[in-house]
Order: C-alpha cells, then sequence, then structure tokens
C-alpha cells in the first residue's frame, strides 16, 4: 500500500517543531543594557527621578528615571481624552466674513477635504492628527487601568504594539503650530475668533508630551512582574 | 554626561546579547546563534536581530520613492484661492513668498523651515547616511548618529503644510466670496513626507558602527601590551 504524502499541515508542524528545537534559550539580562542604536552594551543603573542615561559610545537615549508614576500617567491619559473630545468637538475657529459666519472642526475640516476631491489627504491628516492620537490615548487608558489594577490586560502584546505605532504616527503638536499658521493666514480673509477646540489642542498637546516621554518598556516590565503568560 | 568611560565598547553582537526594540528586554543566547535562524524575544514576541534584515534595501526603495515625488510636491500647486475675482494656484514656495511679502516673516520662515528645509536637509542626509553605511564607513559614526537621531525627531514636523491646507479648507468655504481648495500638489508632498519618515524609520542605525563581523578587513585592533 503506497504511503500518503505527508500534508501540507504535518510538514509545516513538523517545521515549526524543529525551529523551536533550534532556537537557543535566551535567558533574560535584566543587569545589562543593550543600545538599540548602536549595539553597544552597557551595566544598568538605577536611575533617579529626572535622569537621563546615554549611550556613551552614539549618545542614544538608552532611559529616563521615571518621571510619572503608572497612576499617574493613567490620570494624565484620562486627562488627555478629555481634551481630545473638546478638541474635536468645539470650533477651533469662528470666522465673520460680511455676514456670513462659520464654525470650523477638526472632522469638518477634514470631510470638506475629501468632498473637494483630495481624499488620501483627508485619510492622512485624519490619522496622524485624530485617529492615532484617539487610539493611544484609549490603549494606554487599556492598558494602564489594568496594569495599576495589578492585572495584566488581555491581548496585552497586540495592545502594546499598537501603541507603540499610533505613538509613532500621531502628530497632534505638528497639527496644533499648524493650526496657528493656518489662523493667521485666514486672519488677512474674514475676521476670526478662536474657539475653544483650539486650547483642547494646546492642552492635548502638552499632556501627549509628558507622558509620551516616559516610553512603553515601564509597561512591559511591569505586566512581566504581574506574570504575562 | 561628561564622563566617557575609557573601556573598550563590546557590542551585542560580540556577546550574544540582544535587546527588543519593542519591549526593552536584554536577551542573551545560551547556544550558538546560526545566521539566517529567526529569534523571537520571549517576552513579547518581536523579531531580534543584530542587524535588522533588509534595511539599506528598504531604506533606499523609500528614499527612491520620495525623490521621485519630490519634484511634482514642489511643482504642482498644493492648493487654489477662489474669489470673487478669480481661482489662483498656490505651491508651496509660493505660500512662502506670499508670507514673506505679506510681512508675515516669523511665519514665513517656520513654514519654510517645516515645508522646504526639514525635507530637503533630510533627503540628504538619508542618501549621505544610506551610502556611507553601504560602504561600511567608520567614518565620524558619533556625528552620523547624532544626525540619524536628529532626522527621526523633526521628520514629522513637515506635515505642517499638510495640515494647514485641510484646515483653510475648512476654514474658508464662503461660497463664491472666498474658497479654498486642496490641489494635487498636496497629495504629493504628504507623500514625500511619509516616505522619508518610513525611509528614516526603517534605516538600521547600527550599520553606521561596523565592526569585523561585517566586514572581515577590519579585524580588531591587537590586544595592546601593558
Amino acid at each position: 500500500m503506497p504511503l500518503a504524502p505527508p500534508s501540507p499541515l504535518t510538514d509545516l508542524d513538523a517545521q515549526r517543531a524543529s525551529d523551536a528545537a533550534a532556537q537557543p534559550v535566551l535567558r533574560a539580562r535584566p543587569g545589562l543594557v543593550v543600545c538599540d542604536e548602536c549595539d553597544a552594551v552597557h551595566t544598568r543603573v538605577p536611575l533617579s527621578r529626572g535622569d537621563v542615561a546615554r549611550c556613551r559610545r552614539c549618545g542614544a537615549l538608552l532611559g529616563r528615571g521615571h518621571v510619572v508614576t503608572a497612576s499617574g500617567q493613567l490620570a494624565i491619559a484620562l486627562a488627555a481624552l478629555v481634551f481630545l473630545l473638546i478638541g474635536n468637538l468645539t470650533p477651533l475657529v469662528s470666522l465673520d466674513l460680511q455676514g456670513i459666519r462659520l464654525t470650523v472642526t477638526m472632522p469638518h475640516a477634514i470631510a470638506l477635504t475629501w468632498r473637494i476631491g483630495q481624499q488620501l489627504v483627508a485619510v492622512l491628516a485624519a490619522c496622524t492628527a485624530l485617529m492615532f492620537p484617539a487610539a493611544m490615548i484609549l490603549l494606554r487608558l487599556y492598558v494602564l487601568g489594568f496594569l495599576v489594577a495589578g492585572q495584566v490586560p488581555p491581548r496585552f502584546r497586540l495592545a502594546m504594539r499598537a501603541l507603540r505605532w499610533c505613538t509613532y504616527w500621531s502628530m497632534v503638536e505638528v497639527f496644533m503650530l499648524s493650526a496657528l499658521v493656518a489662523i493667521v493666514r485666514s486672519a488677512g480673509i474674514a475676521d476670526l475668533v478662536p474657539g475653544a477646540g483650539l486650547f483642547g489642542y494646546a492642552a492635548l498637546t502638552l499632556l501627549l508630551t509628558s507622558i509620551t516621554a516616559s516610553g512603553l518598556h515601564a509597561m512591559w516590565k511591569r505586566a512581566d512582574e504581574l506574570g504575562l503568560q | 554626561m561628561n564622563s566617557r568611560d575609557d573601556a573598550p565598547v563590546r557590542t551585542g553582537r560580540q556577546l550574544g546579547l540582544f535587546s527588543c526594540h519593542t519591549c526593552g528586554r536584554v536577551s542573551e543566547a545560551a547556544g550558538p546563534v546560526t545566521e539566517g535562524l529567526a529569534l523571537h524575544c520571549p517576552r513579547c514576541g518581536t523579531g531580534l536581530h543584530h542587524r535588522n534584515p533588509r534595511s539599506l534595501e528598504r531604506a533606499w526603495a523609500y528614499t527612491w520613492a520620495a525623490l521621485l515625488l519630490y519634484l511634482p510636491a514642489n511643482a504642482l500647486p498644493v492648493m487654489s484661492t477662489v474669489s470673487v475675482t478669480g481661482t489662483v494656484s498656490h505651491t508651496i514656495l509660493g505660500g512662502i513668498h506670499e508670507l514673506w511679502t505679506a510681512g508675515d516673516w516669523g511665519l514665513a520662515l517656520i513654514v519654510f523651515i517645516a515645508s522646504v528645509g526639514v525635507p530637503i536637509v533630510k533627503l540628504v542626509s538619508i542618501v549621505m547616511l544610506l551610502m556611507t553605511a553601504g560602504r561600511q564607513s567608520r567614518w565620524c559614526s558619533r556625528e552620523r548618529a547624532t544626525l540619524y537621531r536628529w532626522i527621526e525627531a523633526v521628520g514629522h514636523w513637515s506635515m505642517l503644510d499638510v495640515f494647514v491646507v485641510v484646515l483653510l479648507v475648512g476654514m474658508i468655504h464662503f461660497g463664491p466670496f472666498a474658497g479654498v481648495h486642496p490641489e494635487s500638489g498636496l497629495l504629493a508632498f504628504g507623500a514625500v513626507v511619509v516616505l522619508t519618515i518610513l525611509a528614516a524609520s526603517s534605516f538600521d542605525p547600527r550599520l553606521l558602527w561596523p565592526d569585523s563581523d561585517d566586514n572581515p578587513q577590519l579585524s580588531p585592533r591587537p590586544p595592546s601590551h601593558e
């Protein structure tokens, strides 16, 4: 009786098994720091508040003494959520041109850009100034909420990878400066009054700068201590 | 930070250590690491590499795409203004010129730096970094590393003009009296900004520090006789 050829599935399983066997054991070395930007190895030293550790070969940032605790970060993220809502739901500016009054919110400006025909630009602006900052704040609330309560949240790894990506691509601070430039440029065309949304975005910029400075490594470490898998 | 240790620098590759870029865990391979074997961080699952695979190829691809789009981004209008006297198109440089002649020098300077200065300096710098890293140059590694960090930090700011036009579109729409429309140059400009960010983030700055594993001709210094 001829033997059936091995199915692709078992092949894959066998491959995985041999990969696992070939993978050497990766021991944790918590006493060391390896520079992400030049691969230089350093001994870890405890940092106190406000300290900044830099690589002695290339000068890259290796770590900061913790400025904000996890529960403090949670509080800031909650405040950021409030200011994000204010920034997007209330007018950035109101304009007056010979009796015609207009109020502008960020979602409104994006929707107009979409309708006029630059859909890709609308998507780019919506993602970097609105969706990624919103996702970043919500993911921080989710992860920090669980960590502060002493638990590892479900789908922690996925949430943290998404958080890292959203943080990299969110550009609230650039948007803030753009709003000021846009206001000055249109001041000659219409009478203009800054709205609550502008102040909402200004506060959001400050809050996000203060929480993103701490980085995400401390959250991974905390989850590890709480028994991540 | 002035106290620089004089002890020779040991690298993760020499010692069999991997630092995870996602979670920061430092892992030590217990056995020999065969080239091409995929290692993953035990804590977060991210791939571990001493040099990111195909980093130069990917960075070059994004850079070429950005260089190609740089021309339409500056030659095509990024927006047009509608008024009772007619429709006027504006390029990036044209907009800066208008701000300058209107007397808003500070603003003209901010927009010039964000929209012209940063993209040009960034593209030239990335090309220089990719060329020197491709030749495994050891020239001014620390200065090139500083330049790389600077490029990574300022890249986002070029998005300024994209947001400005989107906001102006939202702010100025008074029917036939006054209106601002986005034009196709804006898409090219936004694409250049995104592509240069991708180019910088796919470049592995560890390539600025070649050692004897990258190039056998760079044999390690002979042990000093003390």
